[in-house]
């Protein structure tokens, strides 16, 4: 928490902090997925991460999602060190603090929107059960999706199954946004706003939102911008 | 934790739901296997009490006899035997009068158990002639008013009662085969012959039926001190047979008896232990078949369980993502099984219960009686079946439902669909 930086002109403490993170497949020669990672995630503020396929921003994204494990390095959430820390700790980890959205919805077909975003809710338990039915269904409506709470996702669109998801993401209450190419099967009109529905997170909610990208729009929107290459940060550049 | 506990019951819920078709299959395997356990084992156990309840019942639980385990020392032994090398010249083996003397104080005994009750007899050949014809008859002197109690002689009479022995002077009750070879009928005179030499008229008083196990054709019945007459062995009885409250202490009662008095007394236990050694062997043979159905049974639950895992690799690294522990995922899949195996042990149980009843409605004429199949319906059984059948469920869930720990979620929600 005492680790703010001071170089900037608002101090603000990361929620996130990232030190000489590593990852590397084992094999002869290991294949280093990324290496020297020194990242600081900050709340309130949209950070892309860009590069070329390949170069390392999906795995770095697992790394920070707690999803993967680092070989080597320190991350830290809100100045607690999480390496130390058991599968099921992570996990616990994840589901208060950390949402996600993918490429690819992942949405459980056999539930419901309702269902699929008062998942997490149901499983951190500290709602009851229409306290959650409450919560979830709020979300939605908030995303516009109020009228289709009780449809399976194979009944919504391409955009809406997105949105679900990123209400699911949200359901929690997160500290952290994670995106996978959130926008990597949308078409432009819903893509733009899955970005507007980002910034709104990171700006008017003070989250932190991390997106892994390769689309110009969130590129340019983002308030950092960290570019990789070949496993290595060569460039953040804070946008105004 | 309640409310976790509730959406990982949802999560199996609907897992079980959407495959509907494998959750059938698997269920009925269980349904089967269940069912058949209880048909088999309802008629194998069924089938035991009866033969064991046949086998205890068609003799006193004791039967004391004047045999003695080891000879009675000779009054030479007696005499000399301790002492080192004698000659004896002229020595006379002493024949002891055969049969049990002092039965009166043995039987004295025995009626002050609790519930205890000795029927003394005598047994012994005689030869029945009837028209130029000879026929060996077993004759048994018994106390009609004991046998009643101890016996179910009584049961297998065709005609005349056990009690008539003591109003009919001389009178006897024959098999109704020998009866019939004989050419006679109730109420009739036959002259009976001991091997003493002494001669009888004898009337027909009772017959008894056909074919009954441990009473063979050539058996007749009489009252005790008139076989002892006709046999010449006045006073004695050759045979004391002990009824029990419980069967079961059989074994050691006729120790006990034989310690004290030194005649053979044998428990039914003694007497059958051919029987009952096959028993155990057909326990044997039973449960292993049926274990076997349950245990078929549960590889149905494993197919089923395994394929949901397979299935649902996607969906439990996202879960996995959200938050889920592999604990929580697991559990989803163990009571994925174990559902099954509920549902399955319910379903099998009335297919258990309804073969019971079509066996049990079956009909079986036999020497012109209608007998119907031996069945234990006991609540034993029913337990014996969940019990196995949801262990077997359980731990043929848990072993594919281990595998969910196997699923990288990096790699899935990387490479995904």
């Amino acid at each position: 928490m005492e680790a703010a930086p001071p170089e900037s002109a608002a101090p603000i403490t990361p929620v996130l902090v990232a030190e000489h993170l590593e990852r590397k497949l084992p094999g002869d020669p290991p294949v280093t997925l990324v290496t020297d990672i020194d990242l600081a995630i900050e709340p309130g503020k949209f950070t892309a991460i860009v590069g070329p396929s390949g170069c390392g921003k999906s795995s770095l994204l697992y790394l920070l999602g707690l999803i993967d494990r680092p070989t080597d390095g320190r991350l830290l959430l809100e100045g607690r060190d999480m390496m130390p820390l058991s599968g099921d700790e992570r996990a616990q980890i994840r589901l208060r603090h950390f949402g996600f959205v993918f490429q690819f919805h992942f949405l459980l077909p056999e539930f419901t929107a309702l269902d699929n975003v008062m998942m997490p809710i149901r499983r951190l338990g500290r709602l009851s059960l229409p306290g959650a039915r409450e919560r979830a269904s709020d979300l939605l409506t908030s995303m516009g999706l109020g009228d289709k709470l009780h449809k399976p996702p194979d009944h919504l669109s391409g955009g809406e199954r997105q949105r679900v998801a990123i209400a699911r993401a949200m359901a929690n209450n997160p500290l952290l946004v994670l995106g996978d190419e959130p926008t990597g099967n949308l078409d432009s009109t819903n893509s733009a706003r899955v970005v507007e529905l980002f910034r709104e997170l990171a700006h008017e909610q003070g989250r932190a939102v991390v997106c892994v990208t390769h689309d110009p729009g969130i590129a340019e929107v983002a308030d950092i911008r960290v570019s990789m290459l070949d496993g290595r940060i060569c460039e953040v550049l804070r946008q105004t | 934790m309640f409310p976790r506990l509730g959406l990982l019951l949802h999560i199996a819920a609907m897992h079980l739901l959407v495959r509907r078709r494998q959750t059938l299959v698997a269920t009925s395997g269980v349904a089967v296997g269940v069912g058949f356990f209880l048909a088999v084992s309802a008629l194998m156990v069924g089938s035991q009490t009866d033969f064991v309840k046949t086998l205890i019942a068609a003799a006193p639980h004791i039967i004391i006899s004047d045999e003695l385990r080891s000879p009675s020392p000779q009054p030479g032994v007696r005499e000399y035997g301790k002492t080192g090398a004698v000659e004896l010249h002229g020595y006379k083996v002493r024949n002891e009068v055969r049969g049990i003397k002092d039965w009166q104080q043995i039987l004295r005994e025995i009626d002050a158990m609790p519930g205890a009750i000795g029927s003394p007899s005598l047994s012994g050949a005689v030869t029945l002639r009837q028209g130029g014809r000879d026929e060996p008859l077993g004759v048994v002197g018994i106390d009609p008013t004991i046998e009643t109690r101890v016996s179910t002689i009584s049961e297998k009479l065709r005609a005349g009662r056990l009690i008539d022995l003591e109003r009919v002077q001389g009178g006897v009750i024959i098999g109704e085969d020998l009866a019939e070879r004989l050419g006679l009928g109730m109420g009739d005179i036959v002259a009976a012959t001991s091997a003493r030499g002494v001669s009888r008229s004898l009337r027909i008083v009772g017959l008894f039926k056909k074919g009954q196990s441990g009473l063979g054709s050539g058996t007749g019945y009489m009252l005790l001190r008139e076989a002892q007459s006709l046999l010449g062995r006045p006073f004695v009885i050759n045979r004391l047979g002990v009824k029990l409250p419980d069967p079961y202490t059989a074994d050691a009662v006729a120790k006990q008896l034989e310690a004290r008095h030194g005649y053979k007394a044998e428990s039914w236990q003694e007497r059958s232990a051919d029987f009952l050694g096959l028993l155990l062997t057909r326990n044997v043979i039973m449960y292993t078949v049926v274990s076997a159905i349950l245990l078929v049974a549960s590889f149905g639950i494993y197919t089923a369980v395994s394929n949901s895992v397979t299935d649902k690799r996607r969906d439990i690294a996202i879960m996995r993502s959200m938050g889920f522990s592999q604990g929580d995922l697991q559990f989803v899949f163990v009571v994925e099984g174990m559902a099954l195996a509920v549902a399955g042990v319910i379903a099998g149980w009335l297919f258990g219960f309804a073969l019971m009843t079509v066996l049990g409605s079956l009909e079986f004429p036999i020497q012109g009686e209608v007998r119907h199949l031996p069945l234990d319906r006991s609540t034993r059984q029913y337990l014996i079946a969940a019990a196995a059948s949801l262990f077997a469920g359980i731990f043929a869930a848990w072993l594919p439902a281990r595998k969910t720990a196997l699923v990288d979620p990096v790699d899935i929600l990387r490479g995904a669909v």
